[in-house]
């Protein structure tokens, strides 16, 4: 199955920041492999390194030392293009605040990553519907924003991160705006995400949200200071 | 071409949800064109009324006429303008070799002359000319016919007269070719009308080439030198075959008659060339300085877009920093911007002919110039402002797709 075939794999990657004079080592030496399939949540103080690990995997940035891997292939050496290239194909995004762009529908929203893929309109508007729709926003393809809720705007932010048919989604703490009751239905959506076969990787503070995922990493100074399956993985038949 | 459509739409979107941030970019590129427009066509305008004057000379004309101002010969200076009906043959028979296409004799006595009719009369300019004349001169005969080889052999009392002479002098109630006008104490037939000639911007500027055309009363040469006892020709005006000739011609001319009158005479000449190179220097120049400043205006145009569009840079960091980390490479950030960039400065471009071309009406209406539209400044207008807009958009929207999409998200 393809499920055991890893995916991300990040040896010894370090990153530092430079702030004027300073140099702040933000990651060291991290060690970290992830399989197809998986639900993973990374957790950690705030400092410890948790978004800048996240936006690495992510190829939203690019790391210092070591090597990373994405299906095979090393992305150190990648243009920028060719990295807008990668995240298009095969990464969708969650943020804590939506970062949807205020003047497009829901429904272009959604349709903007198959802009960049050059996907005809009718085709993409199709999909972004039936993306819209899985999400439990037929209703409101074409409200903007503004006149959506939280959490709807989470669900056309993930419609939007699906529509590519990603490998990977990424999550930058996808609750982190939302009431509980709200955040729990976006767990909800992205557990069923995951028994379809998608991998997710998850920045999150709230335990009760890492609770979601089948392995949760903890960092603390940039550094992985554990590695653990959830009770939940052991429910699911591998 | 699909990208484009959506781009396209994005980026009217996108400057739609700044109205008034957009509406004032698009007013400096506006201005800055209405400008360029109502300068560039006043001053075709300008250069149209001007030369068009100029024709009225002939543009290829040269005068050669008699110095008196020299004191050469010892003193054995002769009565006289130093040319006579002989010259003027010899001329003829020798034009073509001489690079002279046409050539009259104008005999032009310095006294003012009445032309009459029974109880009307008017002053009137007489000028005694050849054949060629009209030719020379673009003088457009409205009626009648211009003068034949025997209208000048046997010196007939016939005459071709400018609108103003026709108008006060002629009877009204009858055909004008045909009628009898008294010169001096001679009765001549009218044979012919001279069409208008337009000096008024000449004359306004005080210029000597602004002398009416529209009082002249033209007969033979032959005719006025009988008239006056006279044999003198004042002077030759001729048209040269090449414009660039003209000074050429001209010292071939004199150094011909000196050649037929070695002693008592020198000879001077003027050429409607040498005013036309001077009239183009300052046409030119007025024209450059006029484009230079009504460009300083398209410039301001264009740094108000510059300056809007770095706004709008910062203020959507983030938008772009989403854009990207979706997929968005940086040509397609580069673009987004550069066509709305694009965008403003088209639709400023044709506010700005819209409004130009209405200036350069009221101007024309003003200056009495004529409006001369043109394709050339027309396109030209709209190429500049797009590139303007294009150029002045260029390094924010760069400054937009170079973003790190790690910064640009973590902008707040």
């Amino acid at each position: 199955m393809s499920s055991k075939q890893s995916l991300i794999d990040l040896v010894g990657v370090s990153k530092s920041y430079h702030t004027g004079s300073l140099q702040v080592d933000v990651l060291h030496a991290v060690q970290l492999s992830i399989t197809q399939g998986e639900f993973v949540a990374i957790m950690g103080p705030s400092g410890s390194g948790k978004s800048t690990l996240l936006n690495l995997i992510a190829c939203l940035d690019v790391i210092d030392a070591g090597e990373y891997c994405f299906a095979g292939q090393s992305v150190r050496s990648l243009s920028g293009d060719a990295l807008a290239k990668l995240r298009l194909q095969s990464f969708g995004f969650v943020f804590q605040n939506f970062n949807l762009i205020a003047q497009l529908s829901a429904l272009r929203n959604v349709e903007l990553p198959l802009v960049y893929a050059g996907v005809p309109r009718m085709l993409r508007q199709t999909k972004a519907k039936s993306k819209l729709e899985q999400v439990g926003l037929a209703a409101r393809v074409s409200h903007r924003p503004v006149e959506l809720s939280g959490g709807q705007q989470q669900r056309v932010a993930i419609a939007r991160a699906l529509i590519n048919e990603p490998d990977v989604l990424i999550a930058d703490e996808p609750t982190g705006s939302l009431d509980s009751e709200t955040g729990l239905e976006i767990m909800q959506l992205f557990t069923a995400l995951h028994a379809q076969g998608k991998t997710i990787v998850m920045v999150t503070h709230e335990d009760d949200v890492a609770e979601f995922a089948h392995r949760i990493i903890r960092l603390k100074d940039g550094i992985i200071v554990s590695d653990v399956k959830t009770s939940r993985s052991l429910l699911c038949v591998d | 071409m699909r990208r484009l459509m959506d781009s396209l739409h994005q980026a009217i979107q996108a400057l739609a949800d700044h109205k008034l941030r957009t509406a004032l970019s698009v007013l400096g590129i506006t201005i800055g064109i209405a400008a360029v427009m109502a300068v560039s066509t006043i001053s075709k305008g300008g250069n149209y009324v001007v030369y068009s004057e100029l024709q009225t000379f002939g543009l290829n004309s040269v005068w050669v006429y008699r110095n008196w101002n020299t004191e050469n010969n010892g003193g054995r200076m002769r009565p006289g303008s130093g040319i006579v009906a002989n010259d003027y043959q010899d001329l003829r028979q020798t034009r073509t070799s001489l690079g002279i296409r046409h050539l009259t004799p104008i005999v032009n006595p310095d006294e003012r002359w009445q032309a009459s009719q029974q109880r009307r009369s008017s002053n009137i300019q007489l000028l005694g000319v050849g054949r060629d004349y009209p030719t020379i001169v673009n003088d457009d005969i409205l009626e009648g016919r211009a003068f034949t080889t025997l209208d000048i052999a046997q010196k007939k009392p016939v005459a071709l007269l400018a609108p103003t002479v026709v108008e006060r002098v002629l009877d009204p109630a009858r055909a004008p070719v045909g009628q009898v006008v008294r010169i001096g104490n001679k009765r001549f037939t009218v044979v012919g009308l001279l069409a208008g000639k337009s000096r008024d911007f000449l004359s306004s500027i005080g210029s000597s080439g602004g002398q009416n055309a529209n009082d002249r009363v033209v007969i033979p040469y032959t005719t006025l030198q009988a008239m006056n006892g006279e044999k003198d020709i004042n002077n030759l005006q001729l048209e040269v075959e090449h414009f660039d000739e003209a000074a050429l011609v001209a010292e071939r001319v004199k150094r011909r008659l000196l050649q037929r009158h070695p002693t008592g005479y020198e000879y001077s000449s003027e050429t409607m060339a040498s005013y036309i190179v001077t009239t183009d220097r300052i046409l030119g120049g007025v024209g450059v300085i006029g484009i230079v400043a009504a460009s300083i205006s398209l410039l301001v145009g264009g740094m108000g877009i510059m300056n809007m569009m770095g706004t709008s840079v910062l203020e959507r960091t983030r938008e772009i920093g989403v854009r990207k980390a979706i997929g968005a490479t940086e040509k397609d950030i580069l673009y987004q911007f550069l066509l709305e960039a694009g965008l403003i400065s088209i639709v400023g471009g044709v506010l700005g002919l819209l409004i130009g071309t209405v200036a350069s009406v009221a101007l024309a209406y003003a200056t009495g110039f004529p409006v001369i539209p043109s394709l050339f400044s027309i396109v030209g207008a709209l190429l500049v402002s797009i590139v303007v807009g294009v150029l002045s958009g260029y390094l924010p929207a760069r400054r937009a797709a170079r973003m790190k999409p790690v910064d640009a998200l973590n902008t707040q």
